[in-house]
């Protein structure tokens, strides 16, 4: 435990200040290397009736041109060694569901070479009305954005459909029949790009063994490793991935970008292949953190009590599924924040929509949920005419009280943080509230509706 | 065209319009300076031509014909760190390190001209570098260092521990 509190100097530190730090885009290659460039959907809904690379592939320079025809398995799925079925081509077949989705890619002498090529292929779409508003997936008549319908149908977790995440606890009926007030809101956080400063790049150059070495920035080494390798049908024993050094990732850097189409493109031409997207290209077509809905209604008591919480939250998973249902799952797990409600009624579902797929940013799934709920808190406490602080220290988790899932928490720090964060804004709290522990509940703290949780929760591990 | 990098003469024929920055990292493999945003808005590129700074995404190569060009490698390396990378380091000034070497020559133009910039002043010589792991704070705290004229003795630094020496047992955790 030396390290904590002591002044360490980042292992990478010196590599940044001098400028000596390899980022993808800086490494060369003795031979040079072909540059990828991909055409991309310009819709945002359509189906494919047409695509001719024929005379792109004839124009000077041009190595490869590559289409789904040309992966091994083009269709994959982020979850699928959980079971779920694949859902997601990595160029895409017969139709296009989201604008800048890659139909083809192309291997050229100089990336200036790789985009004539690219406006030179011909396409032919016959445009769909495209779903950009969650709220409207459920109408009968909205556009069907994925073959499995518009939300994602593969939960099915004990206790729960297979249509959505649930999480119950208590007697919810009774929490809201014994309320004096409920107090509702919808919370709506939008979609952010991550906006990393060194966009997504990649270079795959072969070895002779047949073996290829690809430099990745991607924030998760092994899984990109595995992505490659199920795409290309290859052993892990045929690939070696160089990252590490990321220009930024933020999350915007996990799911897989730019690897396995290069990867492919350097099979294809036994040759070094780069691919840089352009600034543009990272804000059409680098996934972003999600839009969310969530609606909560609380029932409370005129005295600042929480019996009961109902959600209902929908997750903009863009066109494909990728690691939504996931973030959606933590989304649930943290729906009640630092705050213990014993009777609780979640349901939230992973919704398909026509925009780039969404992904992990900073606190996957959790923060558009803790945004809902401090947001909920405030508009509790004003409902009420109580403190904030003061109604957000009496609910706190404390040692004794249990999450949606049911789990003890062993070592909450609701109290102190609070209690810090009035310190920290120059507000004096009452002395009961200043005084206030983490200890488990008694006396006025645990009032009947909090007894029956105390004694039936989980320990953490199980 | 002839061009002074970081001290050495070099004489290229090249594409007039191509930006200074693609001709300093394709041409001439200087890869300090990073492309970003491509469009001038970010200062990842950000070079000093003649002592100014630039963003070497948006100069044409021609209009750095005949000039002296300074990027990140010019000014010091891991040996003799310049005072600006020092800090740098010491201050926690990088986090992905991405828009350090604009950040660094940036500052480095800002110092020339003014060597005791007040912190409002450092923030808006550096308004339009963006550093999106948000570390603002302690890039602020590495230049306003040199400007107080700190010195950076990495002898106050913890090496890492020896994860042998010490067995801490964790609160909590499995047996």
């Amino acid at each position: 435990m030396k390290s904590v509190g002591a002044r360490l100097p980042r292992y990478d530190g010196l590599g940044h200040v001098v400028g000596q730090t390899m980022f993808v885009d800086d490494y060369r290659v003795p031979d040079g290397n072909l540059w990828a460039r991909a055409l991309r959907s310009p819709s945002h809904s359509a189906r494919i009736v047409r695509l001719d690379t024929r005379k792109a592939a004839e124009l000077p320079g041009v190595h490869a041109i590559v289409t789904h025809r040309d992966v091994p398995k083009n269709v994959y799925g982020h979850l699928e060694a959980l079971g779920v079925p694949a859902d997601e081509p990595l160029l895409a077949e017969d139709e296009v569901r989201y604008k800048g989705q890659p139909i083809a890619v192309v291997a050229a002498d100089s990336e200036a070479a790789a985009q004539a090529a690219v406006e030179a292929m011909e396409l032919e779409l016959e445009e769909r009305e495209p779903l950009f508003d969650i709220r409207k997936s459920f109408d009968p008549d909205a556009p069907q954005i994925h073959h499995w319908g518009n939300w994602y149908p593969y939960f099915g977790g004990p206790d729960e459909g297979p249509d959505r995440r649930k999480v119950r606890k208590g007697d919810i009926d009774k929490a809201f029949a014994d309320a004096d007030t409920i107090v509702q809101g919808v919370y709506r956080p939008g979609a952010i790009e991550h906006c990393p400063t060194e966009t997504q790049v990649s270079l795959v150059v072969p070895e002779a063994s047949g073996r290829l070495v690809i430099h990745s920035c991607t924030q998760a080494m092994y899984f990109s490793m595995g992505v490659v390798a199920a795409h290309l049908d290859l052993p892990l024993n045929k690939l070696k991935f160089v990252g590490g050094t990321v220009g930024g990732g933020f999350g915007g850097k996990v799911d897989s970008a730019a690897e396995t189409l290069s990867a492919l493109l350097a099979l294809k031409t036994e040759q070094a292949v780069k691919w840089r997207w352009t600034r543009d290209e990272e804000f059409l077509a680098s996934s972003t953190r999600a839009p969310w809905h969530i609606e909560i209604a609380d029932a409370v008591t005129s005295d600042g009590w929480i019996l009961g919480r109902k959600t209902l939250t929908l997750h903009d998973s863009g066109a494909y599924a990728r690691f939504s249902p996931y973030g959606l799952t933590k989304h649930a797990f943290h729906h009640s924040g630092a705050y213990t409600i014993p009777n609780i009624h979640f349901d939230g579902y992973v919704v398909f929509s026509n925009r780039v797929p969404t992904t992990a940013m900073r606190g996957f799934g959790v923060t558009s949920v803790s945004f809902a709920v401090e947001t909920h808190m405030t508009r509790i406490a004003t409902v009420l005419g109580i403190d904030p602080y003061e109604l957000r220290l009496k609910n706190a988790n404390r040692l004794g009280d249990t999450t949606p899932n049911g789990v003890r928490l062993p070592d909450p720090s609701t109290v102190a943080t609070i209690q810090a964060v009035a310190g920290a804004a120059g507000v004096e709290l009452a002395p009961e509230y200043a005084a206030m522990t983490s200890e488990p509940r008694s006396g006025p703290l645990l009032p009947p509706h909090l007894e029956a949780q105390q004694q039936n929760g989980s320990s953490p591990n199980g | 065209m002839r061009i002074t990098v970081n001290g050495k003469l070099r004489e290229l024929i090249c594409d007039p319009l191509q930006p200074l920055l693609y001709l300093l990292r394709e041409e001439l493999d200087v890869t300090g300076p990073k492309a970003g945003c491509q469009q001038g808005s970010c200062g990842t590129c950000t070079v000093l031509v003649d002592g100014e700074p630039r963003r070497s995404c948006l100069l044409p190569s021609v209009l750095a014909d005949g000039t002296e060009v300074t990027t990140i490698e010019g000014l010091g390396d891991a040996a003799r760190l310049d005072t600006l990378q020092a800090a740098f380091h010491h201050y926690y000034g990088a986090q992905c390190g991405f828009c350090t070497p604009g950040m660094i020559m940036a500052a480095h133009a800002l110092l020339e001209r003014n060597p005791s910039p007040t912190r409002s002043e450092i923030q808006t010589a550096l308004g339009g570098h963006i550093c999106r792991c948000t570390g603002y704070v302690k890039i602020l705290d590495a230049i306003e260092a040199v400007v107080r004229g700190e010195t950076f003795d990495e002898s106050d630094r913890t090496p890492h521990p020896d994860p042998a020496e010490h067995e801490v047992a964790m609160k909590g955790a499995p047996a």
